[in-house]
């Protein structure tokens, strides 16, 4: 195996069997449909136009590129939507690392270009991020070749291999062609996948929203910054927009949809499941810096009569976030609020203890509490989370104490 | 109030446009020439608009920043020799604020080894601390301060018809034909387009978040800021015309710090002052810009970790390019005797090498139907804009040749 760099190879010229220089290499493409890394063909540039080589009629390629056939077979290269070509799509465009979590640009990509039988097997194997690849490009044609690869190999590389890239193309029928899905991307931390997309320019940005699985999107667009989140809600249709707000957490799906314009957030609740509009409709309603506008509806709530195993099944089919199953809270028949059980006294007592006997004390609010005293409630009685009440004492919803912390932060901010 | 809605990044950049070097060129300008090179204005500004429009139209359609785009449409080579060179000529400017700064508070018997040092402080600490909106709303502060030179222009008692009607008539065909007259002509259009406007404007308006629907306000923006920026100028000029010319004083020196001198015997205390302070402003909100505006372009255009959320070990070599422009630029102000006239010569002759790259790229990118989809420019603002670079870059190439 040997290692060759795109740019070395474009630029170079293309001997045929009979020996004569009959062209340029202009491109290189990958067909993504039938092999997502092996290169499909070359195009060089000829005086009778552009031709299409593949690799099969490949004799040598690296500062030299020579063909087993006869320049006249050549076929005629015709442009096709399915093919990723090297130079133009991903030569100096930004691409996702998936690897290093960020994003960056290339400066160069590199192909391996192994003998078999009788022909050249080429694929590509990562790309140049670093200084290697950039200077590589700087010095091509200027400083002599061997000068330049003994220069070369003292510079460290730094490369990402091909199956750590993302690329990044805002036309979806051409996503589909290429297959791009963004799977390296979905396997990140929602954090990560935000702090990734906020480096991205906003078509880009809604490329990557229109492509990922929902509950992905909804949990990277919770940790994206507020006037990143409006824009990208704003450029995606408001049918995809509503599926992904269905998932976030309720409440953050209401401060979203506070953001947007009046008939834009509306348009997305009219594509909402009946259940999750009510939910996200009821959290819009209040002001958004009382208690109830910092609430989730999602919360864990068992009937007060019940033992240990009634929370532990209640705990296994709860879909809301983990920051809320921090505490068991229990209700009488009215709805109304009657005890806390801390998770830590679950998992420590016996599957048929009575969960009213581990109730603690628990401290509450009421749904128009301000933001400031929300924090210190938290801060007074180190809590984990706290219980919103309305007048009739019934449990509304609960603040986790992650929402606090974001609250704080960005008063700070 | 509809004024303040709008104003945002090409009002800013438009302003920061008057720095220390705008400042002595008009000055210069009014004390030589009085009136007669009044005309300028009007061409100067739509020359203005028309490159600062597509640079805030790209910015607002693709999201990506200048530089960005060069690298994606023209590749890693041409990026770099764009890059370096834009180095070279910011650098060069950034020690020009500096001197700025040193020499308008020398006016008020300050020294520079002290003033100096604490004004790179504060750039540096500003922009590393600040966020967008909290920077913009300093620099707009900082722009509403220009009306100093109004202030000045209307205390030299110019005689305003005169002023007025050599700003609307056409330049007396004598005075073309002598090469002092077509050599400041070449300064003015000089000391306002420059090659680092353009990326800071269009970098502006992306972390600004302006998207094409809201584009129809930013062409305002772009278009009150240069309008303004240019009103500015012709006060300094008139002032300058008014007083300094009117007396038989053609020559005021190097510097714009020597022109409020001159004016103090002839326009008074006040209008001294008034031209000391806007040129102090003006000086440190241009230093506060070109350094930052220098290190997000070229780490963007080739590709290195950028931005102020990073920290210093992740993105390395945008806060040492950063630190090093402020650094270095207040520190060569600082040595005795070095003569400053070389970095200007090397800083202008590099503006003019790179500033024809741009506005060309420029051009072909807002002509690109792909990046820029029904934004292209339309045919009747290419003739505008064609002619505009043209005109431009023969002029600053002129320059160069004319530099001894």
């Amino acid at each position: 195996m040997s290692l060759v760099a795109l740019s070395e190879l474009l630029g170079a010229s293309v001997r045929d069997a009979s020996g004569s220089v009959r062209g340029r290499v202009r491109e290189i493409a990958v067909a993504p449909q039938e092999h997502p890394t092996r290169i499909a063909y070359l195009i060089v540039k000829t005086a009778e136009g552009d031709r299409v080589v593949p690799p099969a009629a490949l004799k040598a390629c690296g500062a030299a590129v020579r063909t087993v056939d006869e320049a006249a077979a050549w076929e005629r290269y015709a442009p096709s939507d399915g093919v990723l070509l090297l130079k133009r799509d991903l030569l100096d465009q930004q691409i996702i690392d998936v690897h290093g979590r960020k994003v960056v640009r290339v400066n160069d990509v590199e192909l391996d270009s192994t003998p078999t039988n009788s022909h050249i097997a080429l694929s590509v194997v990562s790309v140049d991020v670093g200084t290697r690849g950039a200077i590589r490009r700087l010095a091509k044609g200027v400083v002599p070749s061997f000068t330049l690869r003994a220069l070369l190999e003292k510079i460290p590389p730094r490369v990402i291999p091909w199956q750590y890239v993302d690329l990044i193309e805002t036309d979806p029928a051409r996503r589909v062609k290429l297959k791009i899905a963004y799977e390296g991307l979905s396997k990140l931390h929602p954090a990560d996948i935000a702090d990734i997309v906020e480096d991205l320019p906003p078509a880009e940005r809604e490329a990557v929203f229109e492509t990922i699985d929902e509950e992905v999107a909804a949990e990277a667009l919770e940790e994206i910054d507020p006037d990143i989140q409006v824009s990208i809600v704003e450029s995606l249709d408001s049918n995809r927009a509503a599926d992904i707000v269905e998932e976030m957490d309720p409440d953050a799906a209401a401060d979203l949809l506070g953001d947007l314009p009046e008939d834009r957030s509306g348009e997305i609740l009219q594509e909402m499941e009946p259940e999750e509009r009510r939910e996200v409709a009821d959290l819009l309603a209040f002001g958004e810096h009382t208690a109830a506008g910092r609430m989730t509806t999602e919360f864990l709530a068992v009937a007060d009569t019940g033992v240990v195993d009634d929370a532990i099944e209640a705990l296994k089919s709860f879909e809301g976030s983990r920051e809320a199953v921090a505490t068991i809270y229990l209700t009488d028949s009215t709805h109304k609020l009657t005890g806390a059980v801390p998770l830590v006294r679950i998992a420590t007592s016996s599957p048929a203890a009575q969960l009213a006997d581990l109730a603690e004390t628990h401290v509450t609010c009421a749904p128009d509490t301000p933001d400031d005293e929300v924090a210190a409630l938290f801060d007074k009685y180190n809590l984990i989370t706290l219980a919103v009440v309305d007048e009739h004492g019934r449990l509304a919803g609960i603040i986790t104490a992650d929402d606090v912390i974001a609250m704080l932060r960005g008063e700070r901010g | 109030m509809l004024f303040l809605a709008v104003v945002g990044p090409g009002f800013v950049t438009a302003n920061v446009d008057n720095d220390a070097g705008g400042i002595f060129t008009y000055s210069q300008a009014g004390a030589q020439f009085g009136y007669t090179l009044l005309w300028t204005m009007i061409p100067i500004t739509i020359a203005l608009i028309v490159v600062q429009e597509m640079a805030s139209r790209m910015g607002a359609v693709t999201g990506k920043g200048l530089s960005d785009l060069i690298r994606e449409e023209f590749g890693f080579r041409l990026t770099f020799f764009v890059m370096v060179t834009l180095v070279v000529t910011n650098f060069g400017n950034v020690v020009g604020e500096f001197a700025g700064v040193a020499s308008s508070l020398e006016l008020f018997g300050l020294s520079k080894y002290i003033v100096v040092p604490i004004a790179a402080a504060v750039v540096w600490g500003l922009v590393v601390r600040g966020t967008y909106d909290g920077i913009e709303k300093v620099f707009l502060a900082a722009s509403a301060f220009y009306v100093c030179y109004i202030i000045a222009g209307i205390l030299a008692h110019p005689d305003w018809k005169a002023a007025a009607f050599a700003t609307v008539t056409r330049p007396q065909a004598a005075g073309i034909r002598s090469y002092g007259y077509l050599y400041m002509v070449i300064g003015l259009v000089g000391t306002t387009i420059a090659p680092w406007m353009q990326f800071y404007l269009q970098a502006s308006v992306v972390e600004k978040g302006i998207t094409p629907k809201q584009y129809a306000a930013s062409r305002w923006d772009v278009i009150l800021g240069c309008i303004f920026t240019d009103i500015v100028a012709w006060f300094i000029i008139v002032a300058c015309a008014a007083t300094l010319y009117a007396n038989g004083q053609h020559d005021i020196g190097t510097s714009g710090a020597d022109a409020a001198l001159a004016l103090r015997p002839l326009a008074g205390q006040y209008a001294y002052l008034l031209f000391a302070a806007g040129l102090f402003n003006a000086s440190l909100f241009a230093a506060s810009i070109l350094p930052i505006s220098t290190a997000y372009a070229v780490c963007e255009g080739l590709g290195f970790e950028a931005g102020l959320d990073k920290k210093f070990h992740e993105a390395p070599a945008f806060y040492w390019l950063y630190t090093a422009l402020i650094v270095l630029g207040a520190g060569v102000v600082l040595v005795p005797h070095l003569p400053l006239v070389y970095v200007t010569v090397l800083s202008q002759v590099a503006n003019g090498v790179v500033l024809p790259f741009v506005l060309i790229f420029m051009l072909l990118l807002t002509n690109d139907r792909e990046l820029m989809g029904e934004h292209v420019n339309s045919r009747r603002f290419n003739v505008i804009a064609w002619i505009t670079v043209v005109v431009t870059i023969v002029m600053t190439i002129a320059m160069i040749l004319t530099q001894r």
